[in-house]
């Protein structure tokens, strides 16, 4: 269909005129041919940028295929949540420059994935130069109001006049601009963007109050100031909050460590990660994160790789074993000769990996939708009236009439309806500790059906617990483990204190990495070894003939003389909140699923501590994506919760996507929104904040419609005049902003409860 | 009252100078970051 649009509207001949491209914008120093790309194995080259100033789903497809169009362009896509794309091209035919000046020339910013995010100063200037300007305008116009009612000199009323104009000027032919590039562009590609009734307003607006001015009458001016200070304030806070919200989301995905330690002659240096070469030698120490992909040159360890799979249990590395960067090195040492770094790591592929196959259809807002409508009614209503006062009176009626329908009807409040809303349910939802990288994955929230949690790290704490252990076993395996920083060791000490047994000093503790731990604990030999996944032997008596205390049918072989051994069983377990908050999504009417790739029973044990009448068992990562997207083909509308690698397809089929922030780092980049603290109760917080601002969104464009209906009857009956537009504009604004700014105190009444 | 011919424009003139103001500060980044400065002075590094 897009494609059918772009050559219905005759796009190939502008293309094709385009020979040269305009220059970039200041603030853009990147000379984009000079930038090195390497050429892939089948000849072309590929990088990732993130496009900026995407103001609408339609800005996405009209770029898409114009890249997909350029010659020499092999693969383009674009992501209007992200706002980021990847263009595979063919740098024999078509140049880097080409690419990003094609992007540019549809107006908007290219830039190389990594370089810091332009703030909007832009936007920021205009606002305040509109401000200023408008303030004045206003003044003026309420000492020409009075002096209209009371009578003023007709020299001060041209000053005032004049003034407001040069006042006027800049904010109509500079201030504006954006609404003009957004009006113009949307009519190139034929699409009835919100921007052209908008822009159509203000040129309306100014060019008659340039004629009166000239002439005489009475101008609009102060109303077009107004608009577009207040629709320029909208623009501010909307990119304002998505860039925050996105840079905290972005912030929260815990990448690859800085540093690394580096082998150079005899010695090491702590060098930067992004200056380490393949073939550099690493040393990495017990705790320490690894900076980069590699293989193990020397050394033993077991390494934790929670930022990768999600799983907390410590998986062991030997000479020869594949290290990935991000993996922490929970016992042992080290030597890894690195074998990628960057881009080019594990975690950094997979997480672009996963990113390019989100696959969220973009539904348009509202308001877009509405726009075409609005702006073909205000034009057809403008020449109605225009043509009836044309024939029942003069022109000149005809003309201010069907001017002031033009003026009234702008739909400054049904603009800000969206951004104002939306901006507020950002932060409502931030502060109780879901950060949403942009307003539309919030709004999507509301329209969610069905919420798919995983099990490990969300349903659940994600650490390891004991959860079943003889006092005696745990009073000897915690003496033996109260030392070390392995999870096991951690889980098990944790649980002796819990039950208040005091640890015993052992004595010759001996740890080796990969085996277990050995020691003497009330003069007898003990040691401590894995029994399988989710258990682990303690054994006693190992070469003594003292036994005894081992009566109990403990989980394991029970008492045995001379040697004693028991089975400590470890696992996850449901956090405290969990069960109230999925009692709160179903009493919204929503279902709620539990997907895991755990055995059946435990998944069914899980889901009942939590409160989940639904649990599918042994699903890996892809077929929880598949199901998820056969649920979606169903008509419904899917959330998915996980925090790990595994996670991440899931993450990005959903139409919702939430990561856990404790989570793998690549979940977190492909998530459309990110829980900051350890519970799960910002999902239900993120509900009520969609709701709160879908809802505050409707109200106000039923309110904003509903102004604009009753105001375009007023003007074209020929009843509104430059005052009365001056007092109905700011009246249906305050009303949205009023709207708007009650979704935090929803949200807020809704947190006791 | 012919006065007002001449404090008009410079009392728009006067605003001007402050929106200029506005403008350079806005080009040197003072309002690029609103919520970490206050901040920054509670870090202690």
């Amino acid at each position: 269909m897009a494609a059918a649009i772009i050559e219905g509207a005759g796009l190939e001949a502008y293309y094709q005129e385009r020979e040269a491209y305009p220059p970039r914008p200041d603030g853009f120093g990147a000379d984009w041919d000079a930038y090195p790309v390497a050429v892939g194995k089948d000849g072309l080259c590929e990088i990732r940028l993130q496009v900026d100033r995407l103001r609408c789903a339609s800005c996405v497809w009209v770029t898409e295929n114009v890249l997909q169009r350029t010659e020499g362009v092999a693969e383009a896509t674009l992501s209007y949540s992200t706002g980021r794309a990847r263009v595979r091209w063919d740098p024999e035919k078509v140049k880097l420059g080409e690419v990003a000046g094609r992007i540019s020339t549809l107006g908007y910013r290219p830039r190389i994935l990594g370089e810091e995010s332009e703030p909007d100063r832009d936007l920021l200037i205009r606002l305040g130069v509109a401000a200023f300007a408008a303030v004045n305008i206003m003044m003026l116009s309420a000492a020409l109001y009075t002096g209209w009612l009371g009578g003023m000199d007709s020299r001060y009323v041209t000053l005032f006049q004049w003034i407001s104009l040069a006042l006027a000027a800049p904010i109509a032919l500079w201030c504006a601009e954006p609404f003009f590039v957004g009006a113009v562009s949307g009519i190139r590609h034929r699409v009835l963007h919100m921007d052209l009734p908008i822009a159509l307003g203000v040129a309306v607006l100014f060019g008659h109050g340039l004629v009166v001015t000239v002439t005489s009458g009475d101008t609009y001016l102060d109303s077009m100031g107004m608009l577009v200070t207040l629709l320029l304030g909208g623009r501010v806070l909307e990119s304002r909050g998505r860039r925050r919200a996105s840079e905290a989301a972005t912030a929260m995905a815990a990448t690859a460590p800085a540093t690394g330690r580096k082998r150079v002659g005899d010695g090491v240096e702590v060098v930067p990660s992004d200056e380490l070469e393949v073939g550099d030698l690493l040393d990495v120490a017990a705790g320490e994160e690894l900076a980069a992909d590699g293989i193990v040159d020397a050394g033993h360890g077991n390494l934790r790789m929670a930022l990768i799979s999600g799983e907390s249990k410590p998986v062991e590395a030997q000479v020869g074993s594949r290290v990935v960067a991000g993996s922490v090195l929970v016992d042992g040492f080290l030597t890894v000769r690195v074998s990628a770094v960057g881009r080019e790591t594990v975690l950094q592929q997979m997480a672009d990996q996963l990113k390019l196959s989100a696959d969220r259809g973009v539904r348009p807002a509202v308001t877009d939708r509405i726009a075409p409508w609005f702006t073909g009614l205000t034009l057809l209503v403008a020449s109605v009236t225009f043509l009836g006062w044309l024939f029942f009176a003069d022109l000149e009626k005809a003309l201010l009439s069907a001017v002031a329908v033009l003026v009234v009807a702008c739909p400054c409040a049904l603009a800000l309806a969206r951004p104002l809303a939306a901006a507020a349910g950002l932060g409502a939802a931030a502060r109780r500790g879901l950060v949403f990288r942009s307003g539309d994955a919030l709004l999507e929230m509301e329209s969610v059906s069905l919420v798919a949690l995983d099990k490990t790290g969300t349903v659940t704490a994600g650490d390891l617990e004991v959860v079943e252990a003889e006092n005696e076993a745990l009073r000897i395996a915690s003496g033996l483990e109260r030392f070390s920083a392995h999870p096991i060791a951690r889980a098990i000490t944790r649980a002796a204190v819990e039950r208040g047994i005091p640890l015993p000093v052992p004595e010759e503790v001996q740890e080796e990495a990969g085996f277990g731990i050995r020691g003497r604990v009330d003069g007898r030999e003990w040691e401590i070894r894995s029994g399988g996944p989710g258990k682990v032997l303690v054994k006693g008596g190992v070469g003594s003939a003292v036994g005894g205390e081992g009566e109990g049918e403990g989980a394991g072989a029970g008492a045995r003389t001379p040697e004693t051994s028991w089975t400590i069983t470890l696992g996850d377990r449901v956090r405290d909140d969990s069960r109230a908050v999925v009692g709160a999504v179903l009493g919204t009417g929503r279902e709620v699923i539990l997907l895991t790739g755990d055995v059946q029973e435990v998944a069914e044990r899980m889901a009942a501590e939590a409160g989940i009448d639904q649990a599918l068992a042994r699903m890996d990562p892809n077929e929880k994506a598949d199901w998820i997207r056969s649920r979606r083909g169903d008509g419904d509308r899917v959330l998915f919760a996980g925090d790990g690698m595994n996670d991440g397809p899931g993450l990005a089929q959903a139409d919702v996507g939430i990561a856990m922030g404790t989570g793998a780092a690549s979940s977190i980049l492909v998530a459309d929104g990110v829980i900051s603290v350890p519970s799960l109760k910002p999902i239900m917080a993120g509900f009520r904040a969609a709701e709160a601002a879908a809802d505050s969104i409707r109200k106000n464009e039923v309110r904003s419609i509903g102004y604009n209906i009753a105001a375009v009857t007023l003007a074209a009956s020929g009843l509104v005049n430059p005052l009365i537009a001056a007092i109905l504009m700011p009246l249906s604004s305050g009303m949205v902003i009023w709207g708007a700014s009650r979704v935090e105190k929803v949200v807020a009444a809704g947190d006791s409860a | 009252m012919d006065a007002i011919f001449f404090l008009l424009p410079i009392a728009v003139l006067l605003g001007a100078v402050f929106a200029i103001l506005f403008v350079v500060a806005v080009k040197r980044g003072q309002f690029d970051d609103l919520d970490d400065p206050p901040r920054r002075i509670l870090k202690d590094d």
